[in-house]
């Protein structure tokens, strides 16, 4: 009886492991697919090398992030495609920041520690939004693992003392990297086609966070050098629903336009939406990219209608060199590409050419992250779909070109691209 | 003058939400000294049905003459109804249970409650903000250089209403006197033969409707809403509860209004005065519980209800 009792615990314990084994083999399989069948060169045992994407694939910032998560996603399948150094094959593995609705840094530290923990991991894109970078960078350069984000714009990320806070573990060793230009751009640009577009009085909105609030003080430097005029600049509460007070002490103000610098789920899109309720429905509203996703159209509704929104990112329509890259995209996700799918794609690029430079150095073994973050700062003259990209001593990127849209119709309206190299 | 004008207008219409979600807190507080951190999800739900009921009629832009009254008042009355059901239903399966144990439990409970109907509404919606249809036209009237929307008097006319008749159901009614026995004494209540289990589940079934009513509101007010809509609303509800005398129904009316007026005008006179309204209203609540530790309203009259 008693040995009966073994056996079958055995016997079930033999078939859990069974299972189990199954389970992780199928999984392998399904994670690299797309890598055995396309690549040429036999793969060895445990050759797949990830590259970690972490942005914002649920709530009100998902329609920013799937769309980015794509361009990475493109980049691998394209890649697995072409002859790899000692036989990998690239994976994504993408992991969410959003936790109740909107992007959060506390999420983002975790989702970086996860990768760190992942040897397979030798680089990652993302994150989406400034604030959970400035959380992430200090993990990122403690592991010297590669991170490139296809979208962070504030300067304080990379730039001057506050770049040099965030690198504390290894001063000499920068490992994070965009494909964006900066706010200090982002807002020069907006300010600069405000002047344009003959606006001479501003009200400034901001939502108090690390992106926001650096692009508003930016455009506000900038706009009052052009010769305009800034009649106020107030600051959003995080969860703030009512802005009525504010737009009251807007309007008897009298503005010409209103600036927002932030994120459409931060206050941007509640805050459009109410301007039509009093006398500043007329009134054009510009933002920085951070309203240039899907969900400002719903939140805002009708009055979504006349608002600008400046994109740190060439048009990708109107790019030559990216129009392979769009017609992929369309081809692979039957949707169109977004705002930062092209830059999601480059930075994978940037880093699947490093990791290959990498692997081929380290005599066709996996190479460290510390070689392949230094492959990564030494870029140069890459050329992508976003035109020729290098990274500067700061991890910025030297192509900074930007483009402003209107929304009219309910549908973004391309109206201008600017290239302000400096 | 104008300025000060409009933003007491401003004012009264967010106060006006505030208030009727207020009322709710304050009735359950008062009945079972329960501070029912659901409630300002129970609000949000409020909305939700209301959207899904407006969906059910097919309507989906602005609605005129008799046919608007019919709208409102079906859309409202079922939202409020569906509300009411909920707030008994968490009552009977969360509260009940809990309602001789120790303080604490019931309080966590009434937390997770709230991050329960946060998640369930997730789903439902999904996480993005959504459109409310407009059903309500708004045309606004000038008044000096004063601009009024007619939904804000909408919402500041329904706020005063639904205390008054809060006020004289709880006075007039034979289930307002439970409830205000129940309040006072709750075992004493109960040997004069109350029965306690139904008057506390009507003291959720009214404190849930009104949150209903209040959803409904707010989503035509504000043309949007989203599943974590209740969080800072409840928090701003609440702290309009304790600010007129937690248990008061007219404190909470008082409160309600107190703190939209004090967020507006801390806007409107402080330069760049948005980001400071939330610490403005915190500190008048500081100070008025520091002079009066029960509220404004709240040792005025001696029951809780």
């Amino acid at each position: 009886m008693r040995l009966g009792s073994t056996i079958a615990r055995l016997s079930a314990a033999g078939l859990i492991a069974a299972l189990l084994a199954g389970c992780s083999s199928s999984s392998t399989t399904t994670q690299s697919t797309t890598a055995s069948s396309a690549a040429p060169v036999a793969a060895a045992a445990g050759s797949v090398i990830k590259i970690g994407v972490e942005l914002p694939l649920s709530g009100g910032d998902a329609s920013n992030g799937i769309p980015t998560r794509n361009g990475v996603i493109l980049a691998v399948e394209e890649s697995n495609k072409t002859t790899i150094p000692g036989g990998f094959s690239y994976a994504v593995d993408d992991l969410d920041d959003a936790v109740q609705g909107k992007h959060d840094p506390a999420q983002g530290v975790l989702n970086t520690k996860t990768f760190v923990s992942d040897s397979a991991v030798l680089a990652m894109v993302g994150p989406f939004n400034s604030n959970v970078a400035k959380a992430e960078i200090p993990v990122t350069n403690d592991a010297e693992l590669a991170q490139i984000s296809p979208s962070n714009t504030n300067n304080g990320l990379t730039q001057g003392d506050d770049g040099k806070k965030l690198r504390t573990s290894h001063p000499e060793l920068n490992s994070y990297f965009r494909v964006c230009t900066t706010d200090d751009r982002q807002g020069a640009a907006g300010a600069a086609f405000a002047k344009k577009l003959g606006y001479k009085a501003a009200f400034i909105v901001d939502d108090n966070e690390t992106y926001g609030k650096g692009l508003a003080d930016v455009f506000e430097a900038q706009f009052k050098k052009g010769g305009g005029t800034v009649l106020g600049h107030e600051h959003l509460n995080s969860g703030q629903t009512d802005f009525k007070a504010l737009l009251t002490k807007a309007l008897n103000l009298h503005p010409d336009v209103v600036f927002y610098g932030g994120t459409t789920v931060s206050g941007g899109g509640l805050l459009r939406k109410q301007m039509g309720d009093s006398a500043l429905k007329t009134i054009p509203y510009i933002g920085g990219d951070g309203i240039s996703d899907a969900t400002f159209l719903t939140t805002a509704g009708t009055m979504a209608n006349g608002s600008y929104y400046t994109v740190a990112a060439p048009e990708t329509s109107k790019l030559a060199s990216a129009t392979a890259f769009v017609a992929n995209y369309k081809k692979r996700f039957k949707t169109d590409v977004g705002p930062y799918s092209a830059n999601a794609y480059t930075a994978a690029m940037i880093e699947i050419a490093a990791i290959n430079k990498s692997i081929a150095a380290a005599g066709n073994k996996m190479p460290a992250r510390v070689d392949v973050t230094k492959a990564v700062a030494a870029t140069k003259g890459f050329v992508s779909p976003i035109g020729t990209v290098g990274f500067d001593a700061n991890g910025d990127t030297t192509a900074p070109i930007l483009s402003l849209y209107k929304i009219a119709g309910g549908k973004a309206v391309f109206v201008d691209q600017v290239n302000l190299k400096t | 003058m104008d300025v000060f004008y409009q933003q007491l207008i401003n004012g009264l219409s967010l106060g006006g939400i505030y208030a009727l979600i207020a009322l709710g807190y304050t009735m359950v507080y008062g009945i079972i000294e329960l501070i029912n951190f659901a409630h300002g999800d129970v609000y949000t739900l409020g909305t939700f049905f209301s959207l899904a009921i407006l969906t059910g009629l097919g309507v989906s832009g602005e609605v005129h003459g008799l046919a608007l009254v019919g709208v409102v008042l079906v859309t409202m009355l079922a939202a409020m109804l569906l509300c009411g059901i909920t707030g008994v239903l968490i009552e009977r399966l969360a509260y009940r249970r809990l309602r001789n144990a120790p303080r604490l439990a019931p309080l966590i409970t009434a937390i997770g409650m709230s991050f329960i109907l946060e998640n369930v509404m997730q789903l439902w919606k999904g996480p993005s903000p959504i459109a409310f249809p407009a059903v309500i036209p708004n045309p606004s009237f000038q008044a000096g250089g004063v601009e009024i929307a007619a939904k804000q008097i909408m919402v500041i006319v329904l706020a005063i209403v639904m205390m008054v008749a809060l006020q004289l159901f709880i006075h007039n009614t034979k289930i307002g006197k439970a409830m205000r026995a129940t309040a006072q004494d709750r075992d004493a209540a109960q040997l004069m033969g109350i029965n306690i289990n139904t008057t506390i589940a009507m003291t959720f079934l009214i404190g849930s409707a009104l949150a209903g009513a209040a959803g409904f509101v707010s989503g035509v007010y504000y043309g949007t809403t989203w599943f974590f809509n209740g969080f800072e609303a409840g928090l701003k509800a609440f702290t309009a509860a304790v600010l007129g005398g937690i248990g008061n129904i007219a404190g909470a009316m008082l409160g309600g209004f107190l703190i939209g007026l004090v967020e507006a005008f801390a806007t409107q006179y402080i330069p760049s005065g948005a980001q400071w309204t939330n610490v403005v209203v915190f500190s008048v609540l500081v100070l008025v519980l520091v002079f009066r530790p029960s509220g404004l309203l709240g040792e005025a009259l001696p029951e809780k209800v």
